[in-house]
């Protein structure tokens, strides 16, 4: 009787201290997800670096002070990887960058919220920016800002070179002829990330491009005559990756001195002056193909999940964000170009040096995005590594069979 | 014969001091170049001696980046899951070894199968239960699953069978009940599997990755882990900063290095666990 | 209850304990049996039924409106349809497979020559030793793919030291080539024609046979290194069992020590033996840390394995269905190898002599302790890619 009383006793302490455990590790859940405070809405963002995070901060704070609505600003350390997950937990940010890349498969998967269309601002961005973040010819989200890409220069190795501004290059030979006098021992003349958002330019330039018409043309003539002229550049020794110089992007290439130009975008600015304030440099507008000027523009814009109950707050929020006043003092703290045509034009009176940035805002295009169309533009810049040895032509059937076989699942 | 063995002797020693070397160097590398300069690290990538020694990468880790933050977290589940996974595995190995109960072979059969099935493989389906859990993103989610693992329960069965059991029958005489005499007879006697099961668990839970990766995605949420690899990875713009991955790679290490040193022999052991006898 | 127990007294208490034997044996297993059942065999069973269905991430897969059954396509998409889809997981098979080949045996071996090393009877100072080799076994796999894709590089530690011997390093992390590839193309030769047409997987003969890339040589240096310490405990365990005097002979006089060891010692480690094949083809088709820490390098491409693509269908390609199909092809997979490897390597006498059945009460070498002991350790040490449970 003792004995069994005693068991039962037994059993309990030892069920108890199951359940304890388990309820111990239990209680200490639910830290996760909506912060500290589970009213306020939640901005996911990827930030450039301290100086957009604390940017957007400042923004939300000011948006607070006038609706009394709590916001906590979250920095994604792979944004494009956080959203896939938080949408797939079922547990999205209220608000957060939307990517150029990644825009077209959320919305074909009812994951955004069309909010966009129906707001006064709807007809102020550049065209370009809303035919980006449109899906069935509306369009969906408001455009944060917008890059595009330029022709970087270290004015000391251009000088040290012998070149003097009226050698700028505005054509493909002067670009190569300049890129082989830049080129010395440490030194290669031109270096940008081997990846289609930088190589698709040139694509551009040549008058080709990846999808025409809505028709893919991934192979087409004038899409091998660019990735020739590259290959070009390559086999003269002039042209480099960013890896092959043991430089992370072409921004840190750059900055070490290890490329004279770079091709890339406004947010070089804010690298070069963290990390290597005493290069100096000047952006000119990307150099003329055969078929005369192109270049790619990026843009994020403003999510919102498709059916949030915190989306009214949130597109208020947006609102605020996206006016040009706000817009301006983003530009001001990091870089980035206004996506309003209004704001755009204030910014290239400020900053005279980006100047050739907003320049490609004429003549830019967005790079394909369409949904299924990443998976298949990473596989392109795995292969752009190669492209020093590979074959243009082969390169760009493999491409086309794949955006084909992409693309027809859109349709 | 002398000559030969003595010989021999010398040919081994120096293939195991090279290999020790290959071993070691690494590691004294890493924290040789976590006080170097960005530059420095890139130029003199062997030296072990920095040549202006800088806390710059532990200072740029400690302002730049949440590191307090995943450290903390990495503490808190390391302890729940190093707690928890003891103490249900010895529950589940003495289970197992000592009590007779219909259905025991079978849950045995189910314990070792389940030892087989490869986890990595698990890693989206569980993902996908603990969605459907609402344990998604909470510490909850992330401890839980690891509270038990199969290996650690088969090392305490065999540690148990391998106690006599008639000391245990003594204590039952006496009057003490199932959980009594496992907690205050049994479990002191199995001392030695207990600490080996601690330390594994330990550095298995500290070192988890592949599960924190899919059962949270709060930064708040972030372990030294996950923390730490989103530096390693890096991303458009951070650059190499090899001084600075480094410094984080040397100070999530210094945890288990220390472990490591202090129940050196109780890890090097051999013969331990359930097969001690 | 003071009433009923007196006159009966002796036959019901041993009922009792028992009883309370069988009710504290269910109580005392179910916080664990909890645990295995929701966070492994539910999550099995739910994903077979996603890999069959077209569900995209949003909401539950179970009771969903928009969730349809669609049979087999998921698993076809990455095997039979000519699409990327099904490229990128055959160059996934293939890159893994080649980490299978290469880090299997050469740990194995390391594993044993260093277990016979530090067992000499003679050798002084066996406990640095024994640190030495086990201490990388204790890090995290994440500290370790830090430290190695420092020192490897293009102008990192293992270059440097190559330039001492007059060899020019590659960029290592940089190069996708297949290392095979390499060797032919030094000897001036190449493709050989037909070799490119897609093959099995949409995989060419020619990559097939291309080996590991120079990248992809890292991550398998990387996996020696940081495994060979835990086997060389376990083999170090089998030849303590058998007694360390067999192996101090086979060292004593060259090709007398040489036999004795291939025709006595290794067939008395073939238990451990086992233990560490199958624990190494286990681990090696998991791999996942490192390939997801690589993602973003440029020969990313020829590191990829299953685990992380299925991780990568998931969640951001929004295709858990095809996430699923994968993770159960993987799981057969592995299996299979398993299965071929211990086929191969049993012996007659002992045909079917399941994996965990016990040989001895005290027999270090027996293959269940061991794959117990190996898989705790690997799992926490940076190995093992997987979720504890």
């Amino acid at each position: 009787m003792t004995l069994r009383r005693r068991q039962g006793r037994a059993l309990q302490i030892a069920g108890v201290a199951g359940v304890a455990a388990l309820a111990l590790a239990g209680c200490s859940g639910g830290g996760g997800g909506g912060g500290d405070d589970a009213e306020a809405l939640q901005v996911l963002i990827g930030t450039s670096g301290d100086a957009e995070t604390e940017a957007v901060q400042a923004a939300v704070d000011a948006w607070t002070e006038e609706s009394g609505v709590p916001v906590e600003v979250v920095v994604a350390s792979d944004l494009g990887q956080e959203l896939a997950q938080g949408f797939a937990g079922d547990i999205p940010p209220d608000l957060f960058y939307m990517s150029w890349d990644q825009f077209q498969t959320y919305a074909a998967d009812d994951y955004l919220e069309p909010y966009a269309a129906g707001l006064d601002n709807a007809g102020d961005f550049y065209p370009a920016l809303a035919d980006t973040f449109s899906y069935d010819g509306e369009l969906v989200c408001d455009p944060k800002d917008f890059s595009t890409l330029g022709l970087v220069i270290n004015t000391d190795l251009w000088a040290a070179a012998g070149l003097t501004d009226a050698d700028v290059p505005t054509d493909w030979d002067q670009l190569a002829s300049v890129a082989q006098r830049l080129t010395t021992g440490d030194t290669v003349g031109l270096s940008m990330g081997a990846e289609y958002a930088r190589v698709g330019v040139f694509m551009e330039q040549a008058g080709g491009g990846l999808l025409t018409d809505d028709e893919v043309t991934a192979d087409s003539p004038e899409n091998v005559e660019a990735l020739t002229y590259l290959q070009g550049l390559l086999s003269a020794g002039s042209l480099a990756w960013p890896t092959d110089l043991g430089a992370g992007w072409g921004g840190e290439a750059f900055g070490n001195g290890q490329a004279a130009m770079v091709i890339e975008g406004p947010w070089i600015s804010g690298a070069l002056e963290n990390d290597f304030p005493d290069v100096q440099y000047t952006v000119a507008e990307l150099p003329a193909g055969p078929s005369g000027q192109g270049t790619f523009t990026f843009s994020n814009c403003w999510g919102i999940p498709e059916g949030a109950d915190t989306a009214d707050d949130a597109t208020s929020l947006v609102e605020f964000l996206t006016s040009d006043e706000q817009q301006l003092a983003f530009s001001d703290a990091f870089g980035v170009i206004p996506s309003t045509e209004t704001a755009a034009a204030t910014y290239a009176e400020t900053y005279p040096e980006s100047a050739a940035f907003v320049a490609g805002a004429e003549y830019a295009v967005s790079p394909i995005a369409f949904p299924g169309a990443s998976e298949v533009v990473g596989e392109f810049n795995t292969v752009v590594p190669t492209l020093a040895t590979a074959d243009p032509q082969e390169i760009l059937a493999t491409l086309q069979g794949q955006l084909e076989d992409a693309y027809s699942e859109v349709e | 014969m002398r000559q030969r063995l003595s010989a021999g002797l010398v040919a081994g020693y120096v293939v195991l001091v090279l290999l020790a070397v290959a071993y070691l160097y690494p590691f004294l590398i890493s924290v040789a170049s976590s006080f170097k300069t960005d530059g420095e690290a890139v130029a003199e990538p062997l030296s072990l001696i920095p040549q202006t020694p800088t806390f710059a990468a532990y200072e740029r880790l400690f302002t730049g980046t949440d590191i307090g933050l995943w450290g903390v977290n990495s503490v808190f589940v390391t302890l729940c899951v190093t707690l928890g996974r003891v103490f249900f595995d010895s529950l589940a190995g003495y289970a197992l070894s000592r009590l007779r109960f219909r259905g025991r072979s079978a849950m045995f059969g189910l314990f070792i199968g389940v030892m087989a099935v490869p986890t990595v493989v698990l890693m989206v389906p569980r993902f996908l239960v603990l969605k459907e859990l609402a344990l998604y993103d909470t510490y909850a989610g992330m401890i839980i699953p690891l509270l038990a693992d199969a290996a650690g329960i088969f090392i305490m069965k065999q540690f148990f069978d391998s106690i006599p059991v008639s000391i245990e029958e003594a204590a039952r005489i006496d009057g003490a009940g199932v959980f009594r005499t496992f907690w205050s007879v049994t479990l002191p006697m199995a001392a030695p599997a207990l600490v080996t099961l601690t330390i594994l668990s330990f550095q298995g839970s500290w070192n988890e990755f592949a599960h924190f990766v899919v059962s949270r995605q709060s930064p708040e949420l972030n372990t030294l882990t996950t923390g730490v690899a989103s530096l390693v990875s890096g991303q458009l713009g951070s650059g190499s900063q090899f001084p600075l991955k480094l410094a984080a790679a040397v100070l999530m290490t210094i945890p288990v290095a220390l472990v490591f040193f202090v129940f050196q022999r109780r890890i090097m052991s051999t013969t331990e666990g359930g097969e001690k006898g | 209850m003071a009433t009923r127990a007196p006159a009966t007294a002796r036959a019901p208490r041993r009922g009792s304990t028992r009883d309370g034997e069988s009710r504290a044996g269910w109580l005392f297993i179910s916080p664990a049996l909890i645990i295995v059942g929701v966070f492994l065999i539910a999550p099995i069973v739910l994903a077979l039924w996603v890999s069959f269905t077209d569900w995209n991430g949003r909401n539950s897969p179970l009771f969903n409106d928009n969730v349809d059954v669609i049979g087999l396509d998921n698993y076809a998409a990455i095997t039979t349809d000519d699409r990327l889809t099904r490229d990128l997981f055959g160059r996934a098979i293939r890159n893994n497979l080649f980490y299978v080949l290469l880090v299997v045996p050469l740990q194995t071996a390391l594993a044993l020559f260093l277990a016979v090393q530090v067992n000499r009877r003679l050798l002084k100072a066996k406990g640095f030793f024994r640190t030495a080799f086990y201490f990388p076994s204790v890090t995290s796999s994440i500290a370790i793919t830090g430290v190695f894709l420092f020192l490897f590089q293009a102008s990192g530690a293992v270059n440097a030291v190559l330039a001492w011997l007059q060899v020019d390093g590659p960029n290592w992390m940089a190069d996708p080539r297949g290392i095979v590839h390499v060797v032919i193309g030094a000897f001036g030769g190449g493709e050989p024609g037909g070799w490119d047409a897609p093959g099995f997987l949409g995989v060419s003969a020619w990559e097939w046979a291309a080996g590991p890339s120079v990248a992809q040589l890292v991550l398998i240096v990387m996996a020696v290194f940081t495994t060979s310490g835990t086997f060389m405990l376990l083999f170090l365990a089998g030849l303590q069992s058998i007694g360390a005097e067999v192996g101090e002979a086979a060292l004593m006089d060259g090709a007398n020590a040489r036999q004795s060891f291939f025709n006595v010692t290794l067939p008395m480690l073939r238990p451990v033996l086992f233990t560490v094949l199958t624990l190494g083809l286990i681990g090696t088709w998991q791999v996942f840390d490192q390939v997801y820490l690589t993602r973003g390098t440029p020969a990313a491409a020829t590191l990829t394995s299953p685990a992380y693509m299925a991780y990568d269908q998931a969640f951001t390609e929004n295709e858990p269905g095809i996430a699923a199909a994968i993770a159960f092809v993987l799981f057969l997979i592995i299996i299979a190898f398993s299965l071929l490897q211990r086929f191969v390597l049993c012996d007659r006498d002992e045909p079917s002599r399941p994996l965990l059945r016990r040989r001895g009460p005290r027999t270090i070498a027996s293959a269940d302790g061991g794959v117990a002991q190996g898989t705790a350790r690997l799992r926490a040490g940076p190995t093992e890619r997987g979720t504890g449970g």
